[in-house]
């Protein structure tokens, strides 16, 4: 491709432009994470911080070095992310079977 | 990046001429407008054809049936009632919108239109013709996996939120089935992925050729499992009989869109039939020789050879034919859906899931370590190639 | 340019998704938002010329995580902020003024430290001239998977499919 894929002129978005999402995406999952009681919505919170971890990873990868081991990276962590969202569920799901309740506070006992 | 529409028109003269004459006339570079300008016009050329094919589908469904059951079917509005799809979309708009009562406004707002959206967005994809393909991604298979799964959301939350047994019934069969089913099709697309050395659509129609016998359904045994196995997944993904669980009229009155009325009810039907074409699309690009035509004169140069017509009418023609054979057997393969659902009975939910996970993925995966192998000790030669080589072989021996 | 518009759009869609996900009382929007906070960052990806790894955040959250986030909402009962409308009485709490104020402090600090951490970083940073044009990630990113990562690549598949099992034992209802 020729020139209408250039990267010139005022060069608006450049590293820090994606720090700042991901650093939104982190603060907002921890919020999340601290402030919701529901099991589910802790969750959530984790899957937030988990994407704002890959994308610093694959901005750093085109803005510091261009050697792809950051977007590599970012795929272990999507696959990471994939395994914890389907165990953490299943632990869910067996919880409200054992206690008919998501409540984070209802989970004291490691025993059912 | 990627070979796109924008790079298929800009190989004409007259184009460049025009750019070149608007840059003069608007004093700037005016490259970039006029790129947006050819990606809107052809998206929305794309976006228009497909609502009305989605539209004649459901045309398409009852004449069928009608055929097969021995009925007329739709005769009155228009010659043989080709114009029954205008007449219903008509009805849709002027019904009532109801919402129920309990409903979550939002996001049953929301499910028809991430259905139409993550529908529309395939069509980015669908190689139409070596020209016309919006976007010849070069992770092309994969985006058109992730995003169609939006249906399987929007299925999901219509079911949801409506806030009924019935369409709740419908929305759990409905996404669990798209889910599942997506396995033993991602896996088969892999082992086109395989041959083809590419992710992108483009690689996939470019490594076949026109004749059947070079279509990827008969490069090897294995390839011709998978592309059942694709088919019989592709049904079961558009929510089609023997697989319309989701919305099964003598179990659930009419699965996950029972409470929708009017446009938003027509929406989810248009993204179930536009969905249909472009699932049919992609089976006919990785193994049914996508776009390609017989003889190579879809890249028009023999027209321009023997005929002596000018390179860019050739090429045009090309193009035309290109098209022609994309949609006929894209059309063909509609036609085999719709005779399916006519034809076979439904079957259980459990048997669906029996299907896709016993029968199904591990059949994919035998495919997928099938054409490795075959690969592996055929250096990646079609069945026909290795028979013409056999052949060649023994005559060359028989003059000895 | 054309870049420039889908950074914007992605970034919108990044911003309103994950403010709504903090937001939103009811769980089942949380989780339709984070689907979009999700198509962000995949649109994100594919400005940063990462294509196989925007590809891969569409095929594993949107047909995969949300889709399963939206079961289990469902099957615990849904939405928080209604009675259960399929015989669950028990409303889940969404969180209280103690928790948000802590959850408030507790992002301040951590947000002055980031900020601390990333600004001793920053002033490192050399701003590049000039970018190198996008080239297809696929199969570079294979090569390296199967080269210099293949011992994270097998054991992402073994915990892949020790994850699978384990969903799969965990959830099991187990009767008597």
């Amino acid at each position: 491709m020729q020139d209408h894929v250039e990267d010139n002129g005022a060069n608006m978005i450049s590293l820090p432009s994606y720090l700042f999402l991901s650093f939104i995406m982190f603060i907002a999952g921890l919020v999340v994470m601290v402030a919701r009681k529901n099991i589910i919505a802790i969750l959530l919170g984790v899957e937030l911080i988990l994407n704002s971890a890959a994308l610093n990873f694959a901005a750093y990868t085109r803005f510091i070095n261009q050697n792809l081991e950051g977007n590599i990276m970012s795929l272990f962590i999507i696959v990471i992310a994939a395994a914890e969202a389907a165990v953490g569920l299943a632990i869910v799901i067996r919880f409200f079977q054992l206690k008919e309740s998501v409540h984070i506070d209802d989970a004291t006992q490691l025993q059912a | 990046m990627s070979p796109t529409l924008y790079d298929y028109v800009n190989q004409f003269e007259a184009h460049q001429k025009a750019v070149a004459m608007l840059n003069e006339f608007f004093g700037t570079d005016v490259t970039g407008y006029v790129t947006f300008l050819v990606f809107l016009v052809g998206a929305l050329i794309v976006v228009g054809v497909m609502a009305t094919i989605g539209g004649l589908g459901t045309y398409a469904e009852r004449k069928i049936s009608a055929d097969i059951q021995m009925r007329q079917g739709p005769n009155r509005v228009g010659p043989f009632g080709i114009l029954q799809f205008l007449a219903d979309g008509v009805k849709m708009i002027l019904k009532e919108d109801i919402y129920p009562a309990q409903a979550d406004r939002l996001l049953f707002n929301l499910a028809p239109m991430l259905a139409i959206v993550g529908v529309l967005a395939t069509l980015a994809v669908v190689p139409f013709s070596s020209g016309l393909t919006l976007a010849n991604l070069n992770v092309g298979v994969f985006f058109l996996v992730g995003i169609s799964s939006l249906v399987g959301v929007a299925v999901f939350l219509g079911g949801y939120s409506a806030n009924s047994k019935w369409s709740m019934l419908g929305g759990m069969r409905g996404a669990s089935q798209i889910i599942s089913y997506e396995v033993p099709i991602t896996i088969t697309t892999l082992t086109i992925v395989l041959l083809s050395g590419g992710l992108s659509f483009g690689a996939f129609v470019e490594t076949q050729g026109g004749l059947p016998h070079q279509w990827y359904i008969f490069h090897n045994p294995f390839t011709f499992i998978g592309f059942f196995v694709f088919f019989i997944g592709m049904l079961a993904e558009t929510n089609r009989a023997p697989f319309d669980l989701p919305e099964a009229e003598s179990e659930l009155v009419s699965g996950y869109h029972t409470e929708y009325t009017g446009m938003r009810f027509g929406l989810f039907a248009l993204a179930e039939y536009i969905e249909i074409f472009v699932l049919c699309g992609v089976a006919v690009a990785a193994f049914l020789g996508g776009y390609k035509v017989p003889f190579d004169l879809g890249s028009g140069v023999i027209f321009v050879e023997k005929l002596g017509l000018p390179a860019i009418i050739g090429k045009n023609i090309g193009q035309v034919l290109q098209l022609g054979s994309f949609v006929t057997k894209t059309l063909a393969l509609y036609y085999v859906v719709i005779w399916v659902r006519w034809t076979y009975p439904r079957i259980r939910v459990d048997q669906v899931m029996t299907i896709c996970w016993k029968y199904l993925t591990p059949l994919a995966l035998f495919n997928l370590v099938g054409v490795t192998v075959w690969m592996y000790l055929t250096h990646n030669q079609s069945i026909w190639e290795l028979f013409s080589h056999l052949f060649a072989a023994a005559g060359s021996g028989g003059g000895h | 340019m054309f870049q420039d518009i889908l950074f914007i759009c992605s970034a919108i869609l990044v911003i309103a998704g994950t403010l709504g996900v903090v937001f939103s009382k009811n769980l089942m929007r949380a989780c339709t938002l984070l689907l979009g906070t999700l198509f962000g960052v995949a649109g994100l990806y594919a400005v940063l010329g990462a294509d196989f790894l925007a590809a891969s955040q569409l095929v594993i959250y949107a047909g995969g995580v949300i889709i399963l986030m939206l079961f289990a909402v469902m099957l615990t009962g849904g939405s928080a902020d209604k009675a259960n409308k399929f015989g669950i009485e028990k409303i889940m709490g969404m969180g209280s003024v103690k928790t948000y104020v802590i959850a408030g402090l507790t992002v301040l600090v951590f947000s002055l430290t980031i900020m601390k951490l990333l600004a001793s970083f920053l002033k490192g940073y050399q701003k590049l001239d000039e970018l190198p044009a996008f080239t297809s990630t696929v199969d570079k990113i294979g090569t390296m998977l199967v080269t210099d990562h293949v011992l994270a690549f097998e054991i992402s598949s073994i915990l892949l499919l020790g994850a699978l099992v384990g969903a799969a034992v965990i959830a099991r209802p187990r009767r008597g």
